[in-house]
């Protein structure tokens, strides 16, 4: 399989009169971590719901592995794709360890998984369901099911909404760390949590009422002008 | 990649223990099914004809439930229809029986036919959610009954067809080898929908009935999961009618009323959704209820009672069973040996 190169060109979504998305284009080269921030609104999630096939783009179009790509999102798997959900989504009629297991195929799937729940340190809930869980608990599951399918294209959305320091930091390790360094995957993260933005990401794609507004690494961005002024309003 | 595999080897679970579960729980369906096996066998030495018949009931019974208990309880789909199924199946099998007289190729050909009806019923279904759903199925148990008496050439109206049956080999009373043959179609059914419900199927048809989004994002086709969720029930809906027209040796509208259908959920529902255990303990209600009910009504001389009685009996057990224990009947045996564990 390869690497997974994904590339929008022109993005545009229109919900009626809303435009969500304005021209929005952006190379999300292999086994880099590209980050997307905005204000509430900004498109985010739109964006994140047109790459897994969610949402079709009104305008512009998308390419994976340098092919026209229009994505179905039960054929993300498939192809490498694996993205977590903001409001957790876990199946609550099954265990920690079924519901990893619904995403891998194959004969060793319960040991995929059940190695997906250890690397997320979730492993000794395995036989637990997840709605009797505490909600930083469940966050790592839903991690760990993205995980046990091998993404080489991993789309985070708010990861770290809801956790505390500790574990946001045990996050940005594992993204930083097992993740980007010993399997070559590809992250695209949605985030609020700036600390955690600025230090796993090596590209920051930042929209505004869904435009894009600036693309640069971390550095570039935490001194962008537009930036500051999307978030905190107009400069005094 | 590599790391991964050296943690999955070095984490305890998924070694031995996980192994010798697993094949325990490959193995149980097997087990549970060779003793039923048993039991019906001994059962059917020792019954008296009548009560042979009501076991031979049970069993046909017991193929529609779990079908049934398969698709609400673990997809999520609402069928009020799976009588209208049940009566595509008998009426296959009597045309086929009637025509050819060779019991296996007749139940074949209910199979078949069934299957072909659960695919165009299950297509519909899969884009439809909830009430609508349950409206759709509801409006399937009402028309096919009345297709009988517009073909009526065919279908003979509503008196139905009688279906002629070889005699039983040997010296085989009827009714002990009518609950054979039921028995031997509940049993495979249940053995085959055990296999495919504790293996990936049956977490792709919970996870569709749990969340459909993040099913979509595990890789599960939804609308495939739901329609194969369907005919895998319509079939044992067909195999359950097939047997009652070998069970009553006739078919008839009259037999596979709406009742049937929503009869067929209460029993689900009460037995523990979702569960196999459930669907047979639905099953025993399904003839052990209006059997109580038909008595009661006798001893207390009432005409009027007879036929309502058993309405009456089965929604006050559905409600008693719903307040003592919600999740069925299934689901006591858990709490029962959960609480024996904990007090030891």
């Amino acid at each position: 399989m390869a690497t997974g190169e994904l590339n929008l060109h022109h993005i545009g979504v229109r919900f009626g009169g809303l435009v969500a998305l304005d021209d929005v284009s952006l190379r999300v080269a292999p086994g880099k971590v590209v980050g997307v921030i905005g204000p509430n609104g900004a498109g985010k999630t739109t964006l994140f719901n047109v790459i897994s096939g969610f949402v079709t783009p009104s305008d512009g179009s998308l390419t994976l592995d340098g092919k026209p790509w229009r994505p179905r999102p039960h054929r993300l798997s498939g192809l490498g794709i694996a993205r977590t959900l903001q409001g957790v989504g876990q199946f609550g009629g099954m265990t920690v360890l079924e519901n990893v297991m619904v995403g891998v195929r194959g004969r060793r799937a319960e040991a995929e998984a059940f190695a997906a729940l250890d690397r997320c340190g979730v492993a000794q809930y395995a036989a637990v369901r997840p709605g009797t869980l505490p909600y930083a608990i469940r966050k790592r599951v839903e991690l760990a099911r993205a995980l046990a399918s091998k993404p080489r294209i991993l789309m985070l959305d708010e990861p770290a909404g809801g956790l505390d320091t500790d574990e946001i930091r045990w996050l940005g390790d594992l993204i930083r760390g097992e993740l980007i360094k010993d399997s070559g995957t590809t992250v695209l993260l949605v985030e609020h949590h700036m600390d955690l933005v600025m230090s796993v990401c090596d590209e920051i794609l930042v929209l505004d009422f869904g435009k894009p507004i600036a693309l640069g690494t971390p550095g570039e961005i935490s001194t962008n002008e537009r930036v500051t002024e999307a978030y905190l309003g107009a400069p005094a | 990649m590599t790391d991964m595999k050296t943690k999955a080897s070095a984490s305890p679970v998924p070694t031995k223990v996980a192994q010798e579960r697993r094949s325990m729980r490959r193995l149980a369906p097997i087990a549970a099914v060779l003793a039923g096996g048993v039991v019906i066998l001994i059962l059917s030495y020792t019954l008296e004809p009548f009560r042979n018949y009501q076991l031979a009931t049970v069993g046909a019974y017991f193929c529609v439930t779990a079908g049934l208990t398969v698709l609400t309880g673990l997809n999520g789909q609402l069928s009020l229809g799976h009588g209208a199924l049940m009566a595509t199946g008998a009426y296959s099998f009597a045309l086929a029986q009637n025509k050819w007289l060779s019991l296996p190729l007749s139940f074949v050909v209910a199979i078949a036919v069934t299957t072909l009806a659960g695919a165009v019923i299950g297509l519909a279904a899969a884009r439809l959610r909830g009430p609508y759903l349950a409206g759709l199925t509801l409006a399937v148990a009402i028309v096919v009954p009345s297709v009988t008496s517009t073909f009526d050439e065919t279908f003979n109206s509503d008196q139905g067809l009688s279906v002629v049956l070889d005699p039983p080999p040997g010296t085989i009373p009827m009714e002990r080898w009518q609950a054979w043959l039921a028995w031997t179609g509940a049993l495979l059914t249940v053995l085959l929908l055990a296999f495919l419900v504790r293996g990936a199927f049956g977490r792709r048809l919970r996870a569709v009935r749990d969340d459909e989004t993040a099913a979509k994002l595990a890789g599960v086709n939804i609308a495939r999961t739901q329609v194969l969720a369907f005919v895998v029930s319509a079939v044992c809906a067909g195999l359950s009618g097939a047997l009652f027209a070998v069970l009553a040796q006739s078919v008839s509208p009259g037999a596979f009323p709406l009742t049937l259908s929503l009869f067929l959920v209460m029993a689900i529902v009460i037995g523990g959704l979702g569960s196999l255990f459930g669907a047979l303990l639905g099953a025993i209600l399904l003839v052990a209820l209006p059997t109580f009910a038909q008595s009661v009504a006798e001893q207390t001389g009432s005409h009027r009672l007879e036929g309502n009685l058993a309405l009456v009996v089965f929604g006050v057990v559905l409600i008693v069973v719903m307040l003592a224990a919600p999740g069925g009947l299934a689901s006591i045996r858990f709490t029962f040996i959960r609480r024996f564990r904990r007090e030891r």
